[in-house]
């Protein structure tokens, strides 16, 4: 894998990303007069939270694509990009409160996006589940339908969330919210460093699951006729 | 030509249970499956049946594509299998209602009077199905599969569970309705019944029709000599 | 016009199949109903005796009954389906394949508005609610919200059916897909109980119908799908 030339390039491109968002974050952006250093865990948060929506909506897009098409492709990337998405979703629900401590003074605030968050994480890891469950190889199409059926209700938690939130008392200090004011040019280009090496990194998992989805169904493929030809 | 089928596979995950089935039948005809368990007799019944749908081929029901408009085939089909279709908490005349309003079957209580007593029910067809014997709810599902009228009659094992009685009652039944030009699939264990009923025979192998042709001079031994020549 | 009518006809046979059936047996109803009434008991003794908190949660407690009611009473029904075993003749007869889920979530409505209808006038006693002030438009909410609930659960029995962990699965799904609908129907309900008048809570409503009338549409769309082998 490792000898494919694009997919060296992209490695690269992926680690050099990394490190120089890392680099930026900790040594060029400018510590928030107000938050301190603890806003810095923003750039990885709302970065997470980006690429975990993206996430998502391959899974929705691969979902349809399964059930039009039948191809066994789109199932291992809807696949690969649900696990990739409940990951990121984790580490926007570990970083959220993380940020949230020091800031709102709880771990947890009921904020809008944090809560879609949660919601989501719920249904996606179900879609996990539904597919270690389910018999093949239905599991696939259930998947999809779900893929679909999650994605779809997005904006309708979102909505729902949000009207629901004005009935709750708003954290005292600061304002919340998924992204905080970027106040300085500087900020922003360290933030879209990171979002850049986030998405090169949901890239290239994505690419390394999908390819190892559609290997291990080949294997069964050929086992079978192994077998097969076996019984002879 | 009544069923009409070319290149026909059926895949499962990475197993495959036909490989490439090709069957002719004239309309009137009757077409007897032998073949041991796993050769993919019901598979290919269930592909007939629109069930489900083939991994590639095509399949031709009374000049129709039975995959494309297969809502269009299935009035035309009766479909007998291991499963009754039958409801327990339902009487036998509830039962038979109730299917035949789901295919519009004109007067409908006469018919119903008509079926049961070609079955011999008559007498029992207000009782609950819960409370047939085996043999009993198989008869009540010979009467519910010839209850529209089907143009095609697709039997799988249709003789399991039935008395010496019972056999003699339905192979009259299915004579009768081969005499008026209905045409029947059967796979069926009964080598005497079968070729009786039978004017073409076909033996099934692991997915393949390893020998098909008129049952005509073909008697019992000749039978079990084929079989043994071509199935292993 | 023939195909609407024929699809209405089977609609019709398979509802008529379904309510006979359960007529018989009376297994949903039963433990819908009597799980819900536990659900709104148990919270009674969980929230204390303060009749203004109690106040404060009655819609949101009898929703989550109905929730939890939605749940069972689908598992059971899927239950009685597995035992059956005779979805593939249905299927066989036919033409929409959509009739048997529209049959279904209608069979689930009418489930679902007898347990309200037996359990509200008890939260009403236990509660010292009066409901027969908003009841035209508690009819209304209470309509929209179990239309959406039926949709869904119905919509995730027909795919749990093939799991093997089928008690986990269809609350996994239900539940998470449903919180707008959650959300959307405590709060109306609540404002309705303090006074409002459905004029207040258009914004709920219109969310409730956008769910109901989207996620139909997705049941309708991919309901083939689930069914087909």
């Amino acid at each position: 894998m490792f000898l494919d030339r694009n997919h060296m390039f992209h490695a690269i491109a992926m680690y050099i990303s990394m490190t120089t968002a890392i680099f930026l974050i900790f040594a060029y952006a400018p510590t928030d007069k107000m938050q301190g250093i603890v806003q810095k865990i923003f750039y990885f948060h709302v970065s997470s939270a980006i690429t975990m929506f993206f996430a998502f909506f391959v899974v929705f897009v691969a979902s349809i694509m399964y059930l039009w098409k039948s191809s066994d492709w789109w199932d291992a990337v809807a696949l690969s990009a649900a696990e990739i998405g409940v990951v990121f979703c984790t580490l926007v629900l570990i970083t959220g409160p993380i940020w949230g401590r020091p800031i709102w003074g709880t771990w947890w605030s009921w904020d809008p996006t944090l809560t879609l968050t949660l919601v989501l994480w719920l249904i996606y890891v179900a879609y996990l589940m539904l597919r270690i469950d389910a018999h093949d190889p239905k599991r696939a199409r259930f998947a999809a339908i779900l893929g679909v059926v999650g994605f779809v209700d997005v904006p309708l938690i979102r909505w729902s969330v949000e009207k629901w939130r004005t009935l709750h008392p708003k954290p005292v200090l600061i304002q919340e919210g998924g992204t905080t004011g970027i106040e300085s040019s500087a900020m922003l280009l360290t933030f879209v460093v990171c979002l850049g090496a986030f998405l090169l990194l949901f890239f290239y998992l994505l690419w390394e699951r999908t390819s190892i989805a559609q290997s291990r169904h080949s294997l069964e493929v050929l086992r079978q006729e192994i077998d097969d030809l076996l019984t002879r | 030509m009544m069923v009409h089928l070319e290149g026909v596979m059926k895949r499962f995950g990475a197993m495959t249970a036909l490989r490439g089935i090709d069957l002719q039948l004239k309309r009137g005809c009757c077409l007897g499956i032998f073949g041991p368990n796993g050769a993919g007799k019901t598979t290919l019944l269930r592909i007939l049946a629109t069930l489900t749908r083939p991994s590639a081929g095509t399949v031709c029901i009374a000049g129709r594509d039975a995959v494309r408009e297969a809502e269009k085939v299935r009035p035309l089909l009766g479909v007998l299998s291991h499963r009754t279709f039958l409801y327990g908490h339902l009487t036998a005349r509830e039962n038979l209602q109730f299917y035949g309003r789901l295919f519009g079957v004109k007067k409908l209580p006469e018919r119903i009077t008509e079926v049961l007593h070609v079955v011999g029910l008559e007498t029992n067809s207000h009782q609950l199905v819960r409370t047939y014997s085996r043999g009993m709810q198989q008869r009540l599902a010979i009467a519910r599969t010839i209850l529209h009228y089907p143009t095609l009659l697709l039997l799988d094992e249709p003789y399991t569970s039935l008395d010496h009685h019972a056999i003699s009652r339905l192979q009259e039944l299915l004579l009768q309705l081969r005499s008026e030009s209905c045409t029947i699939i059967m796979s069926t264990h009964d080598l005497h019944r079968g070729l009786d009923l039978c004017d073409e025979i076909a033996i099934q192998c692991r997915g393949k029709i390893v020998y098909s042709g008129p049952s005509l001079g073909i008697d019992i031994q000749g039978l079990e000599q084929l079989y043994s020549a071509y199935v292993w | 016009m023939s195909g609407s009518k024929l699809f209405i006809r089977q609609v019709l046979a398979l509802l008529v199949k379904d309510l006979k059936t359960e007529w018989r047996t009376r297994e949903i109803f039963t433990s819908m109903f009597v799980f819900a009434v536990l659900v709104i008991v148990v919270f009674n003794f969980a929230i204390g005796a303060d009749p203004e908190l109690i106040r404060q949660v009655v819609s949101g407690v009898v929703w989550v009954a109905l929730l939890f009611a939605t749940v069972l009473g689908l598992q059971r029904a899927g239950q009685m389906e597995s035992e059956e075993d005779s979805l593939e003749g249905v299927l066989l007869a036919l033409h929409d394949r959509s009739a048997l889920f529209v049959a279904k979530m209608i069979a689930q409505m009418l489930y679902l508005v007898l347990v309200v209808v037996c359990s509200l006038p008890l939260c009403g006693i236990w509660f010292r609610i009066d409901f027969t002030a908003c009841i035209g438009a508690l009819g209304v909410v209470f309509v929209l919200g179990m239309l959406g609930l039926s949709i869904v659960g119905t919509l995730f029995s027909m795919i749990v059916l093939h799991t093997r962990a089928r008690e986990v699965m269809l609350p996994m799904l239900f539940l998470p897909v449903s919180v707008p609908l959650t959300i959307a129907a405590v709060y109306a309900t609540d404002q309705l109980i303090v006074g409002k008048s459905l004029r207040d809570i258009t914004d709920y409503l219109t969310l409730i119908g956008i769910f109901d009338i989207v996620f139909l549409t997705l049941a309708l769309m991919v309901f083939d799908y689930i069914v087909e082998d």
